[in-house]
C-alpha cells in the first residue's frame, strides 16, 4: 500500500500515525515520502537533528494527507512566516489571516527577523542551489524554534519548496554537511550543534481548513448579522501547483471533498460556510504564473489563464469567484482579465483566496481588511450577490482615511499622524519582535515616519 | 527541417555543434552529478502524461517527456542544446511530476539544468534573464522578491486602468493597513538588518554571488554595493550595542 505499514501503524516517535482504517479511497502507487518521518525520528536518536514539535500549547488539530497519513496541524502559537509576493503584491491576504488571529484570540508572532523562502527567484530564474535554499530555509526554522512560536508558513512556493528540501535533507547526509557549516557560522544550530527541522511543514491554507468549522460559526454569529449571505454564491476552486504537486504526499485530502480525491483544504471551508462549489473540467491545470513568466514572459501567462481557466470557468460553470490558496494563482487570474478584452475574451470574475473570502463572509472590512482596492478585476458584482451593498459607502471611507493620512504626512504633521494611529491601529499585537533589538531594516534608513 | 529521430523536433543550433564534444559532456554530467538528479528519474513509458499536461507545452515547442526520453537515451547534444533556450520555457508547475506513473520529476530536471546553464554563463541565460535584473537586485539585498514599489503601471499596462489607481497614494495606502503586513513599499515587510546580513553569508558561503557576476558582472557590482553598505551599517550598530 501507499502509506507502506498498513492502517493503525505508528512510529516509535509518534511522528508518524496512519488511522485505523483508510479515511478514503486510497491510490495504490509506490510513495515513499512518509517514510521520511521514521528517518526524522533515527536522525534525531543520533544527535543530528532536533524534530521541533507541536505540542498542546498549539492546540493541534488532525487532518489526513493523500496517504491517509494523520497530519498534526498547530493552530495557536505562531510563527508567521510571510510571503513576499502576499505582502508586496495581495496585502489582503495577510491581513485577512491577521484578521482571523486576532477574532479567534490565538497568540501569534509577526516579527521582522525572517526572509522570504527566495524559492520564486530559484523556480524563475535558477539562480540558486538546493545548499543556499536549505540554509536559508533552516535559519527561518531556528528563528522560529528560539522564539518558541511554530512557525505557520504563509506562501504556497515556500510551502512546497520546504517540503522539498526538507525531504532532501533527511535523504541525504551530503546536503547536511554541506549546509551545517554555514549554519554553524550564522549561530543556528542548537548548542549541541544540531539542526532544527520542524515536524510538519504547515501551510497557511491548512490552518484555515482546521479552523473551519469556527470560521463558518463566525459568519453564523458576526457575517449574517451584517446581511451578508453566501449560499447563492457559486465558487471554482483553484489549488494552487506547490502547494499540492510539490511533494503531492503531504497536503490534506478529506473524504466530505470529493471523496478524498482532490485536496481538500480551500473546498473544504468554503463548503462549510454553505456556499456553492462548482466543478469544471480543468481544475488541475495550474494558473499559467510560471514563475519567470509572470513577469518576464506575461503573454504565455495571460494566454494560459484565459484559455484554460478564465474561459473555461466562464463557460462551463459561471463562477462568481475563484477561491485560490497562493499568492501567484490570485494575481495571474486577478491581473489577466482585463487584456481578455483584447482579444474578445473578457470573462469577468471575482478572484481571491479561501481567507479572504472567509473573512468577507465573517464580516471583515472589504477595503480596510482585505483590501479589495488593490484588484484590478471586478469585485463589486461579488459582494453584491455576498450582500454587502453598502460597499460603496465602505470604499469611500477607506479612501478619505488614505487621503488623511496621505495629507498630514505631505504636510508634515507627523503628530498629528502618529495621534492619528494611536486610534486607528488597534489590531495588536502590532509589531513584536523576538530579540528586542532595534529594528535596522534592510531597505536602509527608513523609518516608518520621518520624524 | 532538421530534427531529432525521436521526436525533439528543433534542429540543432550551429552555436551547439561548433562546442567540442568533451565540453558537452562535462555540462551534462555537471547536471547528472547533481544529489537530485537520482531522485528525478526513474524510468519512462513514453505514456505522454507529462506533457499532455504541462502549460508549456500548450504554447511553446516543450515537452517534458522529452527531457526524461533525453536524459535515459544519455543525447548529449539535444541535452546541451536544450539548456540553451528549450528549458526556460517549463512553468515549474509540476504537474508533470505528480502525474507520472514513474513519479519521475522532469521539472526538476529542469531546475538542475536551469542552475547548471547559469552557473556555466550560457549566452542565452544572461539575455532570457536580462528582464529579470531589478527581481533579482531585490530578493539578493532585502530578502524579498517582491516589493509594492516594483509593481509600476508603465511595466504593466497589460493588467488594466485600475493598475495606476493602485498606486496612488501607495505608501499611505500601506500606512493604513491595519496590521504590520506589507508597510514597506520597498520591500514586502521589513527584513531586520541582521537577518539580511545573515542572507548575505549564505549566500556568499554558497557560491550565489559567484553565479551572479558571471551572469550580469554590472548587476552583480550594483547588489555587491548595496550588501558592503549593510554590513557596514550593521558592524556600526553592533559596535554601538557594544
Amino acid at each position: 500500500m501507499a502509506h507502506g505499514h498498513g492502517f493503525g501503524h505508528n512510529s516509535p516517535g509518534g511522528l508518524l500515525r496512519y488511522p485505523k482504517e483508510p479515511p478514503f479511497p486510497l491510490k495504490e502507487y509506490s510513495a515513499h515520502y512518509d517514510h521520511i518521518f521514521e528517518m526524522m525520528e533515527e536522525l534525531e536518536a543520533k544527535g543530528e537533528i532536533l524534530i521541533y514539535r507541536i505540542t498542546e500549547e498549539n492546540q493541534p488539530v488532525e487532518v489526513f494527507t493523500r496517504t491517509g497519513r494523520i497530519k498534526t496541524i498547530p493552530t495557536n502559537k505562531l510563527w508567521h512566516h510571510k510571503s513576499c509576493g502576499q505582502c508586496g503584491n495581495i496585502p489582503g491576504y495577510p491581513a485577512s489571516i491577521f484578521w482571523f488571529m486576532n477574532k479567534f484570540g490565538l497568540d501569534y508572532l509577526n516579527e521582522p527577523h525572517q526572509t522570504s523562502c527566495t524559492a520564486w527567484n530559484y523556480h524563475g530564474s535558477g539562480t540558486s542551489n538546493p545548499v543556499a535554499l536549505a540554509a536559508v530555509w533552516l535559519r527561518n526554522m531556528h528563528q522560529a524554534w528560539k522564539t518558541g512560536y511554530y512557525p505557520l508558513i504563509h506562501c504556497g512556493t515556500s510551502f512546497g519548496s520546504y517540503k522539498e528540501t526538507r525531504e532532501q535533507l533527511i535523504m541525504n547526509k551530503e546536503l547536511r554537511d554541506a549546509v551545517k557549516p554555514i549554519l554553524k557560522k550564522l549561530g543556528r544550530l542548537t548548542e549541541d550543534g544540531r539542526i532544527v527541522i520542524p515536524q510538519e511543514i504547515v501551510h497557511y491554507s491548512e490552518w484555515v481548513h482546521a479552523m473551519r468549522y469556527k470560521m463558518a460559526e463566525l459568519y453564523q454569529k458576526e457575517g449574517k448579522a451584517k446581511g451578508i449571505d453566501v449560499s447563492k454564491v457559486r465558487v471554482a476552486i483553484h489549488n494552487a501547483c506547490h502547494v499540492y504537486k510539490m511533494i503531492a504526499d503531504d497536503y490534506p485530502y478529506d473524504p466530505e471533498v470529493y471523496n478524498g480525491q482532490r485536496p481538500a483544504a480551500s473546498a473544504a471551508v468554503v463548503k462549510a460556510l454553505g456556499a456553492q462549489i462548482v466543478d469544471y473540467s480543468t481544475w488541475y491545470d495550474c494558473c499559467g504564473f510560471g514563475f519567470r513568466h509572470i513577469l518576464t514572459e506575461r503573454e504565455f501567462t495571460r494566454s494560459f489563464a484565459l484559455q484554460r481557466k478564465l474561459k473555461v470557468i466562464a463557460e462551463e460553470v459561471k463562477a462568481d469567484l475563484i477561491v485560490t490558496h497562493d499568492t501567484g494563482c490570485t494575481t495571474t487570474f486577478e491581473k489577466n482579465q482585463w487584456i481578455g478584452k483584447a482579444h474578445g475574451m473578457y470573462h469577468p470574475v471575482g478572484v481571491m483566496s479561501d481567507v479572504m473570502f472567509a473573512a468577507l463572509a465573517c464580516g471583515a472590512h472589504p477595503f480596510k481588511v482585505v483590501q479589495l482596492y488593490w484588484n484590478c478585476s471586478n469585485y463589486e458584482p461579488l459582494l453584491e450577490k455576498m450582500g454587502i451593498t453598502n460597499w460603496r459607502e465602505l470604499r469611500k471611507e477607506w479612501e478619505d482615511t488614505v487621503k488623511y493620512i496621505a495629507d498630514l504626512e505631505k504636510a508634515g504633521k507627523y503628530d498629528e499622524l502618529m495621534e492619528f494611529f494611536k486610534e486607528y491601529d488597534l489590531y495588536e499585537p502590532y509589531s513584536r519582535t523576538s530579540t528586542g533589538k532595534p529594528k535596522a531594516s534592510a531597505t536602509a534608513n527608513i523609518p516608518l515616519f520621518k520624524s | 527541417m532538421e530534427g531529432h529521430p525521436y521526436g525533439y523536433n528543433l534542429p540543432i543550433s550551429e552555436k551547439t555543434k561548433a562546442v567540442p564534444w568533451e565540453e558537452k559532456v562535462r555540462v551534462v554530467e555537471e547536471v547528472k552529478s547533481d544529489f537530485r538528479y537520482k531522485e528525478y528519474i526513474f524510468g519512462c513509458l513514453n505514456c505522454g502524461v507529462c506533457t499532455a499536461s504541462c502549460p508549456s507545452n500548450r504554447f511553446f515547442d516543450y515537452s517534458p517527456r522529452e527531457i526524461v526520453q533525453r536524459f535515459l537515451e544519455e543525447d548529449v547534444e539535444v541535452l546541451y542544446d536544450m539548456m540553451h533556450e528549450y528549458i526556460w520555457a517549463c512553468s515549474q508547475c509540476f504537474t508533470c511530476w505528480i502525474r507520472c506513473p514513474f513519479v519521475n520529476n522532469p521539472g526538476g530536471l529542469v531546475a538542475i539544468m536551469r542552475e547548471v546553464a547559469v552557473r556555466n554563463a550560457f549566452e542565452a541565460t544572461k539575455d532570457l534573464l536580462k528582464p529579470y535584473g531589478r527581481v533579482l537586485l531585490k530578493v539578493m539585498t532585502t530578502g524579498n522578491q517582491l516589493s509594492a514599489d516594483m509593481l509600476q503601471p508603465d511595466f504593466f499596462p497589460d493588467w488594466g486602468p485600475k493598475m495606476a489607481d493602485n498606486m496612488e497614494n501607495l505608501r499611505a495606502k500601506r500606512l493604513a493597513i491595519p496590521f504590520d503586513v506589507g508597510k514597506s513599499v520597498k520591500t514586502a515587510w521589513e527584513v531586520s538588518l541582521e537577518t539580511a546580513v545573515e542572507m548575505y553569508t549564505i549566500w556568499r558561503e554558497t557560491g550565489i554571488f559567484e553565479m551572479l557576476e558571471k551572469l550580469d558582472p554590472n548587476l552583480y557590482n550594483v547588489i555587491m554595493d548595496i550588501v558592503e553598505e549593510n554590513e557596514e551599517r550593521y558592524e556600526d550598530l553592533y559596535e554601538e550595542e557594544e
